[in-house]
């Protein structure tokens, strides 16, 4: 990893989960795997704390334990993983796709598991009903049952798993606070697509009994859930040590399918972005998560599969797909001709041809049009010489001159020389320029990430600069309320009120739009990262 | 003794001499030497060689080099015409400059090639140039660089540039203007189609136009002042697909269509971008021109950053 991800894992951890996490957490992707006292030793800190918050790095995920160098007789070393931390950039993300596509109670599940890392089922659908019921109006509340269904298709989609079993004996938190233990030498659960029912619901939820069973010993907000509870059931749910997390791989999938099918959409039209989708959809089980190419389905598939409300008929669709196989960025391609055409979508080449659209774009924002098109023109023709550079742009020597050297000091176009006699005389030498994608595509990841930690470090400055206000705001807010739930006079509110001067309410409105924006700049630049990470993780299996 | 012999040599010279320029006249395209031979068997290599390189040295007979060996032609009278009152020293310069043709030739590499002194050149070609016989172009790609070629010669395409030069400068004004009208034909063309509520197949084959089309719109247009040909509005619609904007395909067509070039026919198409300017251009690190030397602490600081603040009270 990266001096820049090593930052931006920093501010992350330090953002979630406060100081001692991410003094810990850093340590451990600067030096690699160490164990417990090594650990408590160089970073000076107790060796409950270091327990503690390698719990957390646990319990989220990020970190990973095993056998040491001296064997499984050896303490227990750790291991975080600077791209699990880098994960929580996305977490507003997962919550948003998981509320877009199921609903608000969607979205509160993957908010609680986000923010606990594992959770049981039964947990969790506690938690949301209770959650969604405070903000419902009085009399109404949120059956256990809607969440249970919410939550079992999530598991369905497979946005949600299973943790895999660290232990047969020991539960997953008991073995990170006895790490010395030898009993839990076993290699780290790194797949837990490998466990066979890692997407199978405990039967217990299912039949919708355990759900009304915090009624009794919860105080007002349960007992509003609960008004039908028959209270009877105030033994376990049955979900025991069964811990569910959340599938980011799987929502990265759909990410990625996303921004194909809005790469089609775009390009061609909207129907034709509706027949990738329908693809994509069809072939979502079988392909597997790293394959260049979906499954090949067949026209007559996809027919039956497409949306009716799109109304395609039969020569259309063929048409439109011949249309996506023929278009240049080669989305989609054909395997064959049985069954009315065989077609497949191709995952990695749309990756890299969304990766290659974002350099251009990046440089095309950064240093002109006619930069860019420097850019393209390298990348279409490999290597080409300062002259032929110069005549195919049709920009003037001078100028393509002075882009093409800031774009070789940028490191986005590389020099290659070509002597023709051993001495490497520059007369006697050809002068090629040329882009590598791939190497580009990093370059610009690690800026991605360096612009991510500049914003999040303006934000904790924004905060910190009018910390005061915010104080004073929170402090009045408090009043208010006290005062209100106290009954007290209109006028006597109004005076509370008009402790927060209206230059400061000014500042306060401004902090808040900045960092509202800073935000969501935040979530944007996380989006190149994907794409670019995705592009560097596909070129690399598929070599 | 001697000097009788020598004078009949010399007679013998200025016979054979003449006996070559009948037998040069005889044959327009040139003799080889073994015309020559056949027709005066009895005279002897030497004398043959010694009366060739007279006239040679004269001027009055041109060298050639073909397939089967050398080849000997009588030299045009108007190019000796006009070389009256030359010296030797100028017909070479003369010469030089005429075998580089329509590409011109650079003074210095005259010297090279003549061996003569700079100076001694230099009062040559301005000698050559008042007479009207040769002329100097400047090339377009060294802007300080003179060509010489003969007076009557149009400069090739590589020396002033083609259409999108005008005295050594390059237009790029006016590559740009002809660049944006091709793209709102190509887009207005694609626009269309999309609204004509056709099959898919038809509509994409009617946003395409090929460079003929294109060719004929921007003719129509009026806006060059220069004869654009059909090759340089290619070259424009190139620079068009270099800038994302503009797909091609070839197809086969029939020799003798219109815009058809070796049986093959170019066809453009305005496209869109695949994607939108991505997120990280959007925020102001991604447009920084200070962002590698941003580190938190120093002289440039994501906390006292002026673009950033700029951006944010936007």
């Amino acid at each position: 990893m990266t001096a820049q991800e090593v930052r931006l894992c920093a501010l992350l951890l330090q953002e979630h989960f406060g100081e001692v996490v991410e003094k810990v957490g850093t340590h451990l992707l600067r030096s690699g795997a160490l164990n417990l006292r090594a650990l408590a030793h160089e970073t000076r800190t107790s060796l409950d704390l270091v327990k503690k918050s390698l719990c957390v790095l646990v319990q989220h995920g990020m970190c990973t334990f095993g056998p040491g160098r001296r064997g499984p007789a050896g303490p227990l070393e750790y291991r975080v993983s600077c791209e699990r931390i880098l994960y929580m950039l996305r977490y507003p993300r997962y919550i948003y796709t998981a509320k877009s596509l199921y609903g608000d109670t969607g979205e509160l599940v993957m908010e609680e598991i986000l923010q606990r890392g594992q959770m049981t089922m039964s947990n969790t659908v506690r938690t949301v009903a209770d959650r969604l019921t405070q903000n419902m109006e009085d009399g109404q509340s949120t059956d256990y049952n809607d969440v249970v269904t919410a939550f079992s298709r999530l598991v369905e989609t497979h946005f949600l798993q299973r943790c895999p079993p660290v232990d047969t004996a020991t539960s997953k938190k008991t073995v990170s606070e006895v790490p010395e233990s030898p009993a839990s030498t076993i290699t780290q659960p790194s797949q837990p697509e490998n466990y066979p029912d890692c997407y199978k619901l405990p039967q217990i939820h299912l039949t919708g009994r355990g759900k009304r069973r915090r009624s009794d010993e919860d105080g007002d907000v349960g007992a509003r859930v609960a008004k039908k509870a028959k209270l009877e059931h105030t033994e376990a749910c049955g979900d025991e040590g069964i811990y569910w997390q959340v599938n980011v791989e799987r929502f990265h999938l759909h990410f990625r399918h996303q921004a194909i099918i809005s790469a089609v959409a775009s390009k061609l039209d909207q129907t034709s972005s509706e027949i990738v989708r329908t693809m994509l959809r069809m072939s979502e089980v079988t392909t597997p998560a790293n394959a260049a190419y979906t499954q090949a389905v067949s026209a007559n598939e996809i027919f039956r599969a497409v949306p009716p409300s799109y109304n395609i008929s039969r020569p259309i669709l063929d048409q439109y797909l011949t249309l996506l196989v023929d278009d240049p960025m080669e989305f989609v391609g054909k395997a064959g001709d049985s069954g009315g055409g065989m077609y497949v979508v191709n995952l990695h080449r749309a990756l890299a041809n969304l990766a290659r659209a974002t350099l251009e774009s990046v440089v095309q924002e950064r240093f002109g049009s006619r930069s860019a098109r420097i850019f393209r023109l390298l990348l279409r023709k490999r290597h080409l010489e300062q002259k032929q550079v110069e005549d195919f742009a049709m920009i003037p020597a001078k100028e393509a001159k002075d882009m093409l050297y800031t774009l070789l000091s940028e490191n986005l176009v590389q020099l290659q020389e070509i002597p023709k006699t051993p001495d490497h005389a520059p007369s006697r030498t050809f002068y090629l320029y040329t882009v590598n994608q791939l190497p580009t595509a990093r370059l610009l990841l690690q800026n991605c990430y360096k612009a991510v930690g500049n914003l999040i470090d303006r934000r904790l400055f924004e905060t910190k600069e009018n910390k005061r206000h915010l104080e004073k705001s929170q402090r009045i807010e408090a009043i208010l309320g006290s005062l209100q739930a106290s009954g007290a006079e209109p006028a006597q509110l109004a005076e509370v009120e008009e402790m927060i001067t209206a230059p400061e309410r000014q500042q306060l409105e401004a902090l808040r739009h900045h960092i509202n924006k800073l935000d969501s700049s935040e979530n944007q630049v996380d989006e190149t990262i994907f794409l670019l990470e995705s592009y560097i993780k596909s070129t690399s299996c598929s070599r | 003794m001697t000097d009788v012999k020598v004078k009949k040599e010399s007679t013998d010279v200025v016979d054979i001499e003449n006996r070559i320029k009948e037998l040069c006249q005889q044959f327009p395209h040139g003799i080889t030497d073994q015309v020559i031979q056949n027709d005066m068997p009895h005279v002897e290599a030497q004398q043959r060689a010694m009366a060739i390189n007279r006239l040679l040295s004269l001027g009055q007979l041109d060298l050639l080099r073909n397939s089967n060996g050398l080849l000997y032609r009588l030299k045009d009278t108007q190019s000796a015409s006009k070389m009256k009152g030359s010296d030797n020293q100028e017909k070479l310069v003369y010469q030089i400059i005429e075998d580089a043709g329509d590409k011109g030739i650079w003074s210095r590499d005259i010297r090279y090639k003549s061996n003569l002194p700079l100076t001694e050149i230099n009062k040559i070609l301005k000698n050559l140039e008042s007479k009207k016989l040769i002329k100097a172009v400047k090339s377009v790609a060294a802007s300080k660089k003179k060509v010489y070629m003969l007076y009557n010669l149009q400069p090739d395409r590589s020396v002033t540039g083609g259409a999108w030069y005008s005295d050594q400068d390059f237009e790029s004004e006016f590559v740009e203007v002809l660049n944006q009208q091709c793209f709102k034909f190509l887009q207005s063309k694609a626009e269309a189609a999309r609204d004509s509520k056709q099959s898919p197949m038809v509509q994409r084959n009617s946003s395409f136009a090929t460079s003929h089309e294109v060719w004929k719109y921007i003719c129509e247009l009026g806006i060059s002042k220069v004869d654009l040909s059909m090759e340089d509005i290619e070259t424009i619609l190139n620079t068009l697909i270099y800038d994302g904007k503009v797909e091609m395909t070839i197809i086969a067509a029939k020799e003798g269509t219109v815009g058809c070039v070796d049986g093959q026919m170019k066809l453009y198409r305005g496209v869109n971008p695949i994607i939108q300017p991505t997120g990280l251009v959007k925020t102001p690190c991604g447009l920084c021109p200070v962002f590698d030397d941003c580190h938190e602490g120093g002289e440039i600081s994501p906390s006292t950053c002026v673009y950033m603040s700029e951006w944010l009270d936007f």
